[in-house]
This record gives C-alpha cells, structure tokens and sequence, in this order.
C-alpha cells in the first residue's frame, strides 16, 4: 500500500508571534512528528481552502514542534494570518533538498537574508550554531526594509549577540531608518562590502524576495564569491511539493524536488530565474 | 514471444469473459470520430478496434480531469467501494507512448501517487495497430511508428477478419494461456501484418511531409536556438488561453488541488492544469516568472521538447495531433515545429 503523499497531517497552531506588521511565525505542533532539515520546505494547510508551501524557521534539532514565518502576501497567507492559538492546521511534507551542511564544515560562512527571506536563515543558522564547532565563522548580513520590519528581533538584536563573538558576527542594516534607529542604513548588498573572510574558504547562502537575491548574488560574484559557491533558496510555485503538478518548474529542475535550494552554478544558465 | 490469431468473434468472446474481472472501454465511431465507451452485454458489436487514435486521451481513465485525491480530519472513513480495474481495448501507439511521460511523473519513487499506481499496475491494455491515419497525425515524424511496439499487455494488429495478437506483458501471456482455445496459430499472417505496417508508415511520412517538421534529432537544438525569438509572440497572437491544448494532450500532466468543505472534515481534489493560463506559475507574493503569453506558449513547447528531452530522453509530444484539432486559434503543433528550423 502506498501512502498518500497528498494527506495533511492534523496540526496544532501553539503560539502565534507578530514579528512585523505583515509577518508573523507560527508555532506549531503536528500530531506526527515532522523532521525537517535546515532549508527544507512543508506545505501548510487551511483546512478546507487551499495550501502553500514554507520553510520552516526553527531549529531542526527541535523534535515535536516547529516554527514557520508568514508574510500576508496572498489568500492562503491572508487566512493563516488570521489562526489563533489552539486553532487547526495541515501539514505535509517536509519536502525538497536542504542546505548541505557537510560542504559548510570548516568553512566561514556567510548568511544574506532580505525580509521574511530570513525565515530559512533562522533555521540554518540554528542548525550551524548547535556545532558551531565545525564551522570556522559564521557572518549574518541581515536586510530590512525598516527598523520595525525586523523580523526575530529577540535573536538578532538581543539574543544571538551573546553568542560567541570570534566566531559569530551580524551586520544588521535597514533601507530606510527611523529616530529609534543606531544601525546601518542601506540595502543589504551594502553590508557586503569589505568582507572579513577568506574568500577562499567561504561559502554564502542567500534568501530573501526575488530582487533581493538577484542584486545580493551579484554583488557576491563582484566581491569575489565564485558560483559554486553561492546557495540560494528559490522561491516558485511549489503546490503538490513533490514534482508532480508542474507548477515550479526551473528549466529542468522543479525547485520542490531538486531544490528549494540550488547552488548557483547549477542554476545561472536558465532562463527567467530571477523572475 | 510468439504471436497468434485471433478471430473476431473470439475475440468479442475473450472480451465478454474479461468483463467479469475489468470494467472494459474501447473506442466507438460517432460521424468520423472515435470515442471510447464502456463494453457492456453487447460486446465489441460496435467497437472500432483498428483505424486511429480516439478523441481523448488515454489519461483520463489513469490521471482523470477531476478526483479525489485525499480526505482529511474527518470523524469516519469514506468507506470506497473497491471498483474493477480498467481494461483499455483498442489503445494507439500514441496513447502507449504518453505512459513514458505519466509513469516518470506518477509512479516514480519517492512519492508515487497510490490512485496512478494502482489503476496502472492492476488495470489491462489491449491496443491496436492504426489502419490509417488521421489529417492531423503526426507520430511518424517524431519517430513513433503508428503500430504499438511495448507497453501493451497484448497487442492487435488488424487484418482478414481477425487480429495477429502479440503478448506484451506477463498478464499478457497469461490471458492468451489462459484462453488458448480462442487463438490459433499467426504464422500464415505476420508478413501480412508486417507489410501493412509498413505501408501505413510509409505512407504516413508522406502525408506529414508536406509539414516540414525538422527531424526528430534536431527538434530540441532548433528549439533552443529559438528561445529568444519572435516565433513565440507570433504563436501566440490567436491563442485565447483556454487551455485545451493542455486538457486534450495525452501527455500534460499538471494539475491544482483544490480544497473544500465536506459534511464530516474536509476533501482535497485535484483537477487538470494549464501552463497557458496567466496563474500558473504566479507565487503569492505576486512574482510570476511568465507574465507574457508568449512566455507561457514558449514554456509549453520547453517542457515537451526541452526538458522530457533531457530527463526522460524522449518527446512529451506523441504526434497525436489531438492539440491541432482542439485549438480554437487554430494552432498548430506542426506548423510551429517547422517554424522551429527557419
């Protein structure tokens, strides 16, 4: 007997956090445990509406929960935004290729993210500092469109700072600054100047809207990054999530079967990518 | 393995005992179409087992236009009364082909999908050899002959009041051990069939010369040297997105699911989709990477020439020419391949 791969598992919304005026994360708790890695996707559920496909944030080395962060952007994303604590979910999944931590190890690594894009970084970036050990250095360059459209801002204005500040460091910048505001101010690819790492022995990872990868990833290859060398979370219309209905095709990738994920090289010859 | 003859009675005979185990279909003639309808006590009375292909596509018994595809946090089970298994009678080369396509698609592991799997696995395919061919058959010029060649369970090929059979399968075999008395022996018709095969090919790249497809071997290099061309917004001028071209193609596989409310939890369907639609590859945000028509119509002929190209290493186009036949703007697969080299 084949199991149904298109079955939702029944899910529990635990906590609903409001991290920005149109973000918020999710806590949830499946009735069967779902075990991600860092980077892979799910496709959450409105019972009776439709679904859309997330990448988790939280850690994936926490085992009966998990946490998913929500930009309202359409209509499943609008009535998600509306759950409340103790309301019901589906879930399938998880699905797609993760980070390959493995080619990280004994490297420094730099994390770009833009907006709701850290989503995924917060679950890699979890998952690098549960054996910081193995990594050389980890950078996050974070990018937001204002000061209160930090998303995390425990983590990475309060939190994350502690941790250990030979092997990780942040730079935190914002478009547009507002009074309360002491940081950086520009885009993202700002941040990406004057690299303190060994370019060498570094590979970066990027996520966030289509705009902000295009620019980040070229910014990237200017300051010296090779492809090979650069990952990037695709963002397309992943719906069955598991390479059947067509929808998120990527010249001959789907991005829910042979990505979310894709090194670069592997990537930059097709057509529309940035679209 | 070896072939036998079987003549039509013995076959409408075969077929009526075959009914106790499958639900049966084979294609009836209506004006100069053919449709496929359920067997029933009447037998092949009025099945049109030879000539061509029939109007739909032999997917939508395996993959149907709209299903059921999960139910979920309901109090009961649905309790599905098991239904027969489905025996197709009279299914083309084309329609043989367009499995390749469904089967890397739906049966491929990690995640095969159980309802694909299953009215595969369980079900039986009885095709049969074209006896001629159709304005807008095109097989021939995309290397598919117009006689099935594997992915039968028993094959026909129509001649003198009977059909050579050929098994194709195991089940195959196992249906003629099973009705040995019904056959007898092909020896005395196989040059026949042989010869009529080759005729019918032969005079089938003769009707589809005149369409000046480049050949099969250079399809996918044209296509690609074409990408950025203007052919796409000229293909596309009359196109009307209705999406028939997709619905009618034995070898479109795409789909939405849809959600709705039932009395007792919910339902999940899946319904046939289409790549010319505006949505189709439109994320939430808003980003669509193919907001031009001529985008969408490049991306259809990218996924049938390009991509099965390279990942199954064959066509997701049969050459059964159903698209030219359903396409209200008049577009044609053929004229479009030809404009391909040019």
């Amino acid at each position: 007997m084949i199991s149904n791969p298109y079955l939702p598992i029944k899910t529990e919304v635990l906590d609903v956090i409001e991290e920005s005026a149109t973000i918020k994360t999710f806590r949830l708790k499946p009735e069967a445990p779902v075990h991600f890695k860092a980077g892979q996707f799910i496709e959450m559920s409105i019972p009776g509406k439709g679904e859309a496909p997330f990448t988790p944030s939280s850690s994936p080395y926490e085992k009966d929960k998990l946490e998913i962060t929500i930009m309202k952007a359409g209509r499943i994303t609008g009535m998600i935004h509306n759950l409340k604590k103790g309301d019901t979910v589906g879930l399938r999944g998880p699905y797609g290729k993760e980070y390959p931590l493995s080619e990280y190890e004994g490297k420094e690594i730099l994390l770009v993210g833009g907006g709701v894009g850290l989503a995924p970084l917060r679950a890699l970036f979890l998952a690098l500092i549960h054996d910081i050990e193995k990594y050389k250095s980890v950078l996050f360059c974070c990018g937001s469109r204002t000061p209160s459209d930090i998303i995390y801002k425990d983590c990475v204005l309060d939190k994350w700072q502690d941790l250990d500040k030979k092997r990780v460091k942040f730079r935190i910048t914002v478009d547009r600054k507002d009074d309360s505001w002491r940081g950086n101010v520009g885009l993202v690819t700002t941040t990406l100047d004057k690299l303190d790492i060994n370019l060498k022995n570094s590979v970066s990872i990027v996520c966030g809207p289509p705009i902000m990868m295009k620019f980040a990833t070229f910014k990237l290859i200017e300051v010296g990054y090779k492809p090979e060398q650069i990952y990037l979370s695709m963002e397309k219309n992943m719906s069955c999530g598991i390479g059947k209905c067509g929808h998120c095709r990527l010249g001959n990738f789907y991005a829910c079967k042979d990505g979310p994920v894709f090194r670069y090289d592997k990537i930059s010859h097709i057509h529309e990518i940035w679209d | 393995m070896d072939s036998y003859f079987i003549n039509k009675p013995n076959l409408d005979r075969l077929v009526k005992s075959l009914s106790k185990t499958y639900k049966i279909f084979a294609p009836v003639k209506v004006d100069n179409n053919r449709f496929y309808k359920k067997v029933g006590e009447d037998g092949l009375e009025k099945s049109v087992i030879g000539e061509i292909r029939a109007v739909e596509p032999i997917k939508s018994f395996y993959f149907p236009a709209r299903i059921k595809i999960a139910e979920y946090f309901s109090s009961k089970e649905d309790s599905d009364t098991k239904e027969k298994p489905i025996a197709i009678i009279g299914a083309k080369s084309c329609d043989l082909v367009s499995f390749k396509v469904m089967d890397y698609v739906y049966s491929q592991e990690p995640f095969r999908d159980p309802l694909y799997v299953s009215k595969r696995e369980e079900g039986l395919i009885i095709s049969s050899d074209c006896t001629c061919y159709g304005e807008t058959c095109f097989c021939a010029a995309i290397g598919i002959m117009p006689y099935p060649i594997e992915g039968f369970d028993i094959n026909l090929s129509e001649l003198d009041g009977g059909y050579a059979a050929k098994a194709g399968s195991g089940k195959g075999e196992k249906i003629i051990r099973d009705y040995f008395k019904l056959f007898q022996s092909a020896e005395p018709y196989i040059e026949k069939r042989n010869a009529n095969r080759k005729k019918l090919k032969e005079d089938l790249l003769e009707h589809v010369k005149k369409s000046k497809i480049p050949p099969k071997d250079s399809i996918q290099k044209a296509f690609k040297s074409k990408f950025d061309s203007p052919l796409w917004e000229e293909v596309s001028k009359t196109c009307v997105e209705c999406g028939a071209c997709n619905m009618i193609c034995p070898a479109c596989h795409c789909f939405i699911m849809v959600d709705q409310k039932r009395v007792d939890g919910f339902e999940r369907l899946r319904m046939w989709d289409s790549c010319l639609l505006m949505s189709f590859a439109r994320v939430a945000g808003g980003a669509n990477p193919r907001k031009l028509l001529a985008q969408r119509m490049r991306n259809r002929f990218d996924k049938k020439f390009n991509f099965f190209q390279d990942t199954i290493g064959r066509f997701g186009c049969t050459g059964c020419g159903r698209c030219i036949e359903a396409c209200p703007g008049k577009i044609d697969i053929r004229e479009v391949l030809s404009k391909l080299e040019r």
